[in-house]
């Protein structure tokens, strides 16, 4: 079709390049910080602050007894509970807070309130309703992501386009339908985001929650650790948290991003 | 040297795929044969305003669009042609009066799936691909997916956009962006076509083409199209028929047939004749 050929296309935004000088630097920042960490060990007692070999030391014991991998995998799975909970209770009830005007402004006030109570204070709730239990840190995560889910979610609902929902009626689509192929799409990326943060803040004060009413997991083990002056177990509980932190969200949060919102991002840069 | 002096060789017609172009009669003996696609009778359609009054927009509108022919509504902005096309739709109900599609009452109508719309705006879903976008118009039934699939495919074929199914909104350029609009008010394969100034957004060059597509796949496909526009030329260049309305409230102040063969050259004098008669009346 020869009109076609006199419509222009927007050149496809290539996707980002593997630098090599970005690796390289990446890679001497974390030097830096090792070869510092090291020089101020030199001076200093190992129970205050213990050098790289000795840590180093202490992370292939714990990873060789299975310590390290069962406690991360505990912590982990409640982590994992809360935030599912979380989101399963969240994001309907941002869906309906954001689509039901009246219910939206009469509830508005709570999610504020919510987000600034302090994990510590859902914390000692916890213990005084779940006592020393898995029931702990899955209810203090749960408290911290909902109201962050819920916020995201209300956003995104304010935002669905009402010409795309004009459209749909046009087609006489029904509501369900609406919901699932308008709703969703507009709403995800809000979703998404409001998920990550959720995550992130959960994981931090799941270990919160367990050095306060746990008896396992790695925030138990960090306390542990600390009680007995096993300072290189502090240390190596403490990269590996860190290590995995970064594994996640460059390995798997920002790609799966990425892919699902391909749409919209590479529309931002164009 | 006679070679270079050829005289006016007869400039070979771009619109080939027009197998007899114009021959077709504006709404004329055609009309009487065919059967007719919308009825429109005593249209009134009022709204209450803020301090209480009631704003009538339309005002005992009568019309009679045969099936297969091209009605332009034609307005100054504000006359109330979209709320017209709006209540042909089906998406507005009129405060008096009333609408038949192929002869049934609007109310009693269950097939507005034959109805297709087309916007002011191209409105496309960013998150999904051209191909997508076509295939929502047949997702509101319970088509099976590869079917779906395989009409949107064609649908986009027919507009001349194959090649495009996987580029999304944002990769389109406007002419584009508004010829997946057009599939996916194709797709459905309907027998009324209803437009609410489609082309108005783009630039001029590119809605002239926008037109002879629409020309062409109308001869094609043989659809009923009602379109709204505020733009003389247009309605010209398109309509077998033209509905002039006045504003506030708005009624049909002028029908005038458009008795042009196509292609429409808008520079040519009969044309201009009409742009300019439109013109006086709006």
């Amino acid at each position: 079709m020869p009109t076609v050929l006199e419509d222009k296309i927007h050149v496809r935004t290539p996707p980002r390049q593997w630098r090599f000088d970005l690796v390289l630097q990446r890679f001497a920042l974390v030097g830096i910080i090792v070869a510092v960490w090291w020089l101020l060990s030199l001076s200093m007692p190992h129970f205050i602050l213990p050098g790289p070999p000795r840590v180093f030391v202490a992370l292939s014991e714990l990873s060789a007894s299975g310590d390290l991998w069962l406690n991360l995998g505990i912590t982990l799975g409640r982590v994992g509970t809360g935030f599912v909970l979380a989101t399963a209770i969240g994001l309907p009830l941002g869906i309906v807070l954001g689509s039901q005007r009246k219910l939206g402004e009469f509830f508005e006030p709570i999610i504020p309130v919510m987000n600034t109570v302090s994990s510590a204070i859902w914390a000692t709730f916890a213990i005084i309703w779940f006592g020393v239990s898995n029931g702990t840190t899955v209810f203090v995560v749960f408290m911290t992501a909902m109201p962050l889910i819920i916020t995201n979610v209300w956003q995104g609902t304010r935002s669905v386009n009402a010409d795309f929902i004009e459209l749909a009626h046009t087609l006489r689509m029904p509501d369900w339908k609406v919901m699932v192929k308008i709703y969703l799409p507009t709403i995800l990326p809000y979703f998404f985001s409001g998920a990550r943060l959720a995550f992130g803040f959960g994981w931090r004060v799941s270990l919160v929650a367990e050095t306060l009413g746990s008896s396992s997991g790695v925030g138990y083990r960090l306390r542990q650790a600390a009680d007995l002056i096993q300072t290189d177990h502090v240390f190596a509980w403490t990269i590996t948290l860190v290590v995995m932190m970064a594994v996640l969200e460059m390995g798997v949060l920002r790609p799966l991003e990425n892919y699902l919102f391909r749409w919209k991002k590479e529309a931002e840069n164009a | 040297m006679t070679d270079i002096h050829t005289p006016d060789v007869h400039t070979p017609d771009v619109h080939t795929l027009h197998p007899e172009p114009g021959s077709r009669p504006a709404a004329g003996a055609d009309a009487a044969a065919s059967p007719v696609a919308i009825t429109v009778t005593g249209i009134s359609k009022w709204f209450d305003s803020n301090d209480g009054q009631q704003l009538e927009v339309l005002k005992d509108i009568n019309l009679a669009v045969p099936a297969r022919s091209i009605y332009a509504i034609l307005g100054a902005s504000g006359c109330g042609k979209s709320t017209l096309l709006n209540i042909i739709s089906g998406i507005l109900k009129p405060s008096r009066g009333q609408v038949c599609i192929n002869g049934v009452l609007a109310k009693d109508f269950t097939d507005w799936r034959t109805i297709s719309y087309m916007f002011q705006e191209d409105r496309l879903l960013p998150w999904r691909t051209a191909l997508r976008n076509v295939e929502f118009s047949l997702e509101a039934g319970s088509m099976p997916r590869h079917e779906r699939s395989a009409r949107a495919r064609d649908a986009l074929q027919l507009v001349g956009l194959n090649g495009f199914e996987d580029a999304f909104p944002y990769q389109l350029s406007g002419g584009m962006r508004s010829r997946v609009a057009l599939a996916r008010s194709l797709v459905q394969q309907p027998s009324i076509l209803l437009m609410d100034e489609p082309f108005s957004r783009l630039d001029a060059q590119t809605r002239s083409l926008m037109h002879q597509e629409l020309l062409r796949i109308q001869q094609l496909k043989h659809m009923t199209i009602v379109f709204v526009t505020h733009d003389v030329e247009e309605s010209v260049v398109l309509a077998d028929r033209v509905v002039v309305l006045a504003p506030r409230p708005g009624r049909i102040r002028e029908i005038v047939d458009i008795n042009l063969e196509r292609p429409r050259d808008s520079t040519r004098p009969e044309v201009t004749r009409y742009i300019q008669r439109l013109r006086a009346l709006i």
